[in-house]
């Protein structure tokens, strides 16, 4: 026995050394930067541009941690990226609130980076109370993807650029198809099932304009959500949850939506319409898709034209050991090259503004049959930014959200209902946010006396 | 004091050093990663504990606990954690109908016990996977099947459950509220992960504690049935079923404990803990609450909730198990 | 065995349960077999044959798995290699430190001992999520997130342990180490040369049901490792499931190679797994 013991202790200890032998070599003639970022198949291109045209540095993505809540407790415990990415303004109050992010406003003066210059969507991304925190690497806004080759089949006329949503669905019912038993061969619209952009278009709001109130039970925001759930039960243009996984795969909820399933499902043909991005493309391309023809126009003329526009920025950790080398990074993001290569990859389009105003962009030899881009680059001009409350945690409404929508997207719920819920709930959540949090507290009283309207109705629900 | 008495004294102290110095590796790892975090959990639970350090710290007392038993979330999450628990008694009812066969004599038995076994040694990430494909509404050879019986039988109105993406279940539980509500009558996302479960936990440990406790039944209780004229039924009522009480009873109270806890796996690999939040159970809960919205306090204050139901069920078990085993 | 039928002259009797006891087990065996077969013949499939009813692959892809095991996006040999690594280690701590306590715990007399064993046995009841906030933070605040220490260390000293191989060594009699004694035995000498081998059943239950625990864990790693390279199997295969998607065929295979050596150990061991699972599950 204690030969075994003893033998097997020698086996792990040599394993060990085996173990400590397989790590990644870090090469000490360069300094190695992190990245934290999403995994997506253009970052290899992005990074190998940076470590050409900054020879001292070995930029490294870290693609599985790219969850606000991570990122925050892996800075803060001090195992944290020099450089990481930021999604939405809510993220950027979180990031700067704890501490993490680093206020680079000078530092990003003195290297010839201006701020005004990018999209206007995505200043909330990087700028908090007149102070900058970093620099935005793409800009999206959504359009209306259609595939060619079904529109062509189906003798259907390409959509116009000036639609309405009424001959959307007119269209969308011609191009769906099913089989005898009923089951769905081709739908006329398929992808995300985006709820935002019908909010957007119904002129309806998440939050009011200073984040203190949900808004979601007004009127106009149940009728762009029902809307979206008429979709799949009345006029059975796209597919229901359960449909939707049917095709995807492996069949569990939130399947389609990790991973580009979805987009997956467009490619191969499954739908002939989807509300998207230009990043689509950095799928899209890919040669498994050989049967698609793309196309795409504006979305379809809502009571509204507005659309929610957004992107990625990247945030430099307060604590990361290579200050230098981060801000040399966030230059980059403000490059020409950068933003040629993001224009050119198709990752959403470039996060400074004039560089989409050029024939490279709207003509890419290399891809002659993409005739869209003027497309893009107009959602873009009429984006605003996606709404975000710095009053709450952007999970918890997430998670309500997500638990309201799967209801109606499921057809148990109604709208109206639903909305009114979501509405509720994420008022309480602001509440209690607010009791937690007494600096938070004091700049929503700040608010309130400027005017806003406060998340609760009766004056003795206040925090 | 004598010299004697000394070297007692001297003895039982250098034993006791050399039981510490034993009991030292271990007890200092218990103490550091299992006594002192249910310790420091439970303080937690008392105050507003965030990591992301935007929050001051705080001693909020038993605020955390208030708000849980308002939150309707938790007691939909709760209904839920019970909910998955039904698949229990079916399961011990299984592995104990498994056990009274294979403890027949009966040829090729050690190969059944192994093959039941599988399953539940094997289960995982990997075979929640595996379910996930199985359940699929289109091409998942569960549906597949249950499509060809109805095709086979004439029903073809009746459509197949959508299982995973469902939020339906045969008792007709409201999503939301705790109710009923007639159109959520079906089958759905939770009895797809109570079937899975009954198809793992069936063949496993429990069926090999009742071989156990079968074949400790003293073989003259059998004889002297006989004698009676019993039956094999009769048997099984008189003999076989009171002599497993104990056995029943503990395995009862462990899948009971187990139930309690279980579900996150599931819920992470197979469903998000959707649709409409009906797979989330408290486990689940506590991971969102703890790891992706980092309240830990609050979410410290869950899991004490569910170690203080543990705990009553287990006083339960030492006050009224002794009764059963002295049958 | 117990139930037997000693009536004579009813053999229509004893026929009859004779098959309705092979039928049931062969139709529990069959659903048990089921759900395995299906995931090894969709490993084997082109992914055009997923959605369709033939059972078995009209062309055996055999390259299925290699296209696992050489995928670009995941490194799933080093993520084999990371679970069995870890799973390898924490076996082997868990059974050493286990079975020094369980030696002082039963061959050795000291003041609070009962005291000391009715904590280890109190906190056995404890939920897992209740202790895992806490070490998570511990691991925070001793930047071990995100290392092979952090996964093997906390895992390594189990009370379960301690108390499966005191039920083991109180079996074994007391004259022998009374008797080593006399030969003037240090106490280490008796636990490393005696009570050790003779404790061998129960270092094996131990070892499989640690091995099997670890190889398999799934929320700590999920929750403590951030690298790509550090990853194991479970939250490996979590990542693979959700990048490919549609590739059902490509993940059965990798789920296969997940439990393959699982069965293997199960084939191997199983004789001393039910004798382990019976005596842990009674009550010390």
């Amino acid at each position: 026995m204690k030969y075994v013991f003893l033998s097997l202790f020698l086996v792990m200890s040599a394993l060990s050394v085996a173990a400590w032998w397989w790590q990644p070599v870090a090469e000490n003639d360069r300094i190695e930067l992190v990245w934290c970022s999403d995994d997506n198949p253009m970052r290899r291109e992005q990074i190998a541009l940076f470590n050409q045209l900054y020879p001292q540095y070995r930029l490294k993505l870290d693609p599985q941690n790219s969850t606000m809540e991570k990122v925050i407790v892996q800075c803060l415990a001090g195992v944290g990226p020099d450089v990481f990415d930021c999604y939405s303004g809510f993220q950027l109050t979180a990031f700067v609130r704890s501490g993490i992010a680093l206020d680079s406003t000078e530092a990003l003066l003195q290297r010839g980076v201006d701020p005004s210059a990018v999209w206007p969507c995505l200043r909330p991304l990087v700028t908090l109370d007149g102070r900058e925190y970093g620099h935005p690497d793409n800009a999206h806004a959504p359009a209306m993807w259609f595939n060619k080759a079904i529109f062509d089949e189906a003798g259907e006329p390409y959509p116009p650029n000036d639609w309405t949503w009424t001959e959307f669905i007119e269209i969308a019912q011609r191009l769906t198809k099913r089989d005898s038993r009923g089951r769905p061969v081709r739908f006329g619209f398929i992808g995300y099932w985006d709820w935002q952009s019908a909010l957007a278009q119904w002129g309806a709001n998440i939050y009011t304009s200073e984040g203190t109130r949900s808004v979601l039970d007004e009127p106009k925001a149940c009728q762009a959500v029902q809307f979206m759930q008429d979709l799949i039960y009345k006029h059975k243009v796209m597919p229901t949850p359960t449909e939707e996984a049917a095709m995807s795969g492996s069949g569990g909820w939130g399947a389609g939506a990790q991973g580009g399933g979805i987009i997956d499902l467009f490619g191969a043909g499954r739908g002939a319409m989807a509300i998207g991005g230009r990043w689509w493309l950095c799928l899209l391309r890919n040669e498994t898709y050989s049967k698609l023809r793309l196309g795409a126009v504006e979305l379809p003329r809502g009571p509204s034209r507005r659309v929610f526009g957004g992107g990625r920025s990247t945030l430099v950790n307060a604590k990361s050991h290579n200050i230098e080398g981060a801000l040399c990074f966030l230059e980059y993001l403000h490059s020409q090259p950068w933003n040629d290569l993001i224009n050119e990859q198709a990752d959403a389009l470039a996060p400074v503004k004039k560089y989409n105003y050029t024939e490279g962009f709207l003509y890419n030899p290399e891809h002659p049959e993409e005739d869209y881009n003027a497309v893009w680059r107009s959602a873009l001009e009429n984006a605003e930014p996606m709404q975000v409350s710095a009053y709450v945690n952007g999970q918890t409404v997430d998670r309500i959200l997500v638990e309201q929508l799967d209801m109606v997207k499921a057809n148990v719920k109604p709208a109206t209902r639903a909305m009114r819920d979501a509405a509720r709930k994420i008022n309480e959540a602001i509440v209690e946010q607010l009791r937690l949090d007494p600096e938070l507290r004091e700049q929503y009283y700040a608010a309130v006396k400027r005017g806003a309207r406060p998340a609760w109705d009766r004056e003795e629900d206040a925090p | 004091m004598g010299p004697r008495r000394g070297r007692a004294l001297r003895r039982r102290l250098s034993a006791t050093i050399i039981a510490g110095a034993f009991l030292l590796p271990n007890f200092l790892g218990f103490v550091i990663f299992t006594f002192g975090p249910v310790v420091f959990s439970l303080a937690a639970s008392f105050t507003n504990w965030n990591l992301m350090k935007t929050v001051p710290l705080q001693w909020v007392g038993l605020d955390n606990f208030l708000k849980l038993m308002q939150s309707p979330d938790f007691h939909r999450y709760f209904v839920n954690t019970a909910y998955l628990m039904l698949g229990l008694p079916v399961a011990i009812a299984g592995s104990l109908l498994l056990a009274v066969i294979l403890s027949q004599p009966l040829r090729g038995v050690v190969v059944y016990r192994t093959l039941f076994y599988l399953p539940s040694f094997t289960s995982g990430v990997a075979l929640f996977i595996l379910w996930k494909a199985l359940y699929n509404p289109e091409f998942g050879p569960i549906n597949q099947v249950l499509e060809t019986l109805f095709d086979w039988a004439g029903l073809t109105s009746v459509k197949a459950p959508t299982w995973l993406t469902s939020t339906q279940n045969p008792l007709a539980l409201a999503v939301e509220y705790a109710g009923f509500s007639p159109d959520q009558f079906g089958l759905g996302a939770r009895d797809a992960i109570i079937i899975m479960g009954i198809w793992t936990a069936v063949g496993g440990g429990n069926l090999l504690l009742y071989l156990a406790g079968i074949s400790n039944i003293p073989q003259d209780l059998y004889e002297a049935a006989e004698m009676d004229g019993a039956g094999a039924c009769s048997k099984f009522r008189h003999v076989t079923w009171p002599q497993l009480a104990p056995t029943t009873f503990f395995i009862v109270v462990m899948s009971f404990i187990g139930g309690l806890q279980g579900g996150f796996e599931q819920a992470r690999v197979m469903t998000l803990g959707g649709p409409a939040g009906t797979t989330t159970t408290l486990s689940y809960y506590i991971y969102v609450k703890a790891f992706e919205e980092f309240q830990i306090g609050y979410a410290s204050a869950i899991a004490w909730i569910l170690f203080i139901i543990i705990f009553a069920v287990t006083l339960l078990n030492w006050r009224f198990g002794s009764r059963y085993v002295n049958y | 065995m117990s139930i037997t039928d000693t009536r004579k002259g009813q053999w229509w009797f004893r026929r009859g349960r004779f098959y309705t006891s092979h039928a049931l087990l062969f139709l529990f065996a069959l659903t048990t077999l089921f759900p395995f077969t299906w995931m090894v013949l969709a490993s084997f499939k082109p992914l055009s044959e997923i959605r369709q009813t033939n059972p078995l692959p009209s062309e055996w892809h055999p390259e299925n798995y290699t296209d696992v095991l050489n995928s670009k996006d995941i490194s799933f040999k080093k993520y084999y290699f990371n679970s069995v690594f870890v799973a390898a280690w924490v076996t082997l701590l868990t059974c050493f430190t286990s079975s020094l306590a369980a030696y002082a715990f039963a061959r050795m007399c000291w003041p609070g001992r009962d005291a000391v064993f009715k904590l280890y046995l109190a906190t056995m009841m404890v939920p897992g999520v209740v202790t895992m906030i806490p070490n998570y933070t511990l691991m925070v605040q001793l930047h071990l997130l995100d290392s092979y220490l952090g996964l093997i260390v906390p895992a390594s000293f189990s009370a379960f342990g301690t108390f499966l191989l005191r039920q083991f060594m109180l079996t074994i009699s007391p004259s022998l180490d009374e008797a080593a004694t006399m030969d003037g035995a240090s106490h280490w000498r008796i636990y490393w040369d005696i009570i050790l081998p003779l404790a061998r059943p129960g270092l094996i239950v131990l070892s499989i049901f640690t091995f099997m625990g670890n190889y398999g864990s799934f929320f700590w790693p999920l929750v403590l490792i951030k690298s790509e390279h550090l990853r194991t199997l479970p939250i490996g295969m979590l990542y693979f499931d959700s990048i490919y998607g549609r590739q059902t065929n490509l993940i059965m295979a990798a789920s296969v190679m997940n439990i393959v050596p699982l069965i293997v150990l199960f084939v191997v061991m199983q004789r001393h797994l039910v004798r382990g699972i019976q005596l842990g599950a009674v009550k010390g």
